[in-house]
């Protein structure tokens, strides 16, 4: 079903909101991140710990799910298709590898900042509890990569789509 | 009407980010097969607290992911 102009410019605000808040959620999450792998004190280890998992849970989590679901809606409502366009199956898989792997990383994170909010958790034991940072980092570079592709959109059609396109052609041909 | 056009294939590009994102699975795979991925990586050992948690990733004397040394 084609969205109507309308429809479509809504969906596509809620999607570039969700998704570059997604970007910009990782970024403030890295710099937490970046804390807990470099500090040596254990207030600031505790204080980052426990503010990952709060911005974890709270903004990126929902952020990405609401990328998905409004990716989905975009593709599906108009004229791209979810299969039809290289970019478009390219930036679906990758946008479900990322949040898959966010969901298990949350583990992670919760299990540090447990920890962290544990008062009888040591000094030592919290600067041996290390970052996320290689999980952020690199999802990072996969939301740069996904947003390279939206913008540019390649050309490259799937088979599929290029069969959907030619019988689109011959119902219309006189 | 006209015979359509043959499929011109897989773009380049795809072609391309499809190999790169191969090579790179594999050496994540690499990684994470190396020994335990998940947060029981970082469980503390079973005495009390000061003692640095075991890792299998530092069963080879390396040290954990993202921790200090």
């Amino acid at each position: 079903m084609i969205m109507t102009p309308r429809l479509r410019k809504f969906a596509l605000a809620a999607h570039i909101t969700s998704s570059v808040g997604w970007i910009g959620a990782v970024a403030g999450y890295i710099a937490l991140d970046v804390a807990a792998a470099t500090s040596e004190d254990a207030q600031s280890l505790r204080a980052a710990y426990l503010a990952m998992e709060l911005i974890a849970w709270y903004v990126i989590v929902p952020l990405a799910l609401a990328s998905l679901l409004t990716g989905l809606v975009m593709s599906l409502g108009t004229k791209w298709g979810l299969f039809r366009h290289y970019w478009v199956l390219i930036s679906l898989l990758l946008t479900i590898i990322a949040t898959v792997v966010l969901l298990v990383e949350t583990q992670t994170i919760s299990y540090f900042a447990d920890i962290a909010a544990d008062p009888t958790t040591s000094s030592d034991d919290l600067r041996a509890l290390g970052s996320t940072l290689v999980h952020s980092a690199g999802g990072t570079v996969v939301l740069l990569v996904i947003l390279v592709l939206n913008v540019y959109k390649p050309r490259g059609m799937t088979r599929y789509g290029w069969c959907k396109q030619h019988e689109q052609r011959k119902v219309l041909e006189p | 009407m006209a015979d359509p056009s043959p499929y011109p294939g897989t773009p380049r590009w795809a072609k391309v980010f499809g190999i790169i994102v191969l090579v790179l699975l594999v050496v994540a795979m690499m990684f994470i097969g190396g020994g335990e991925h998940g947060p029981g990586r970082h469980a503390p050992s079973g005495d009390a607290g000061g003692q640095v948690p075991s890792s299998s990733v530092m069963e080879d004397g390396a040290p954990p992911e993202g921790g200090r040394g």
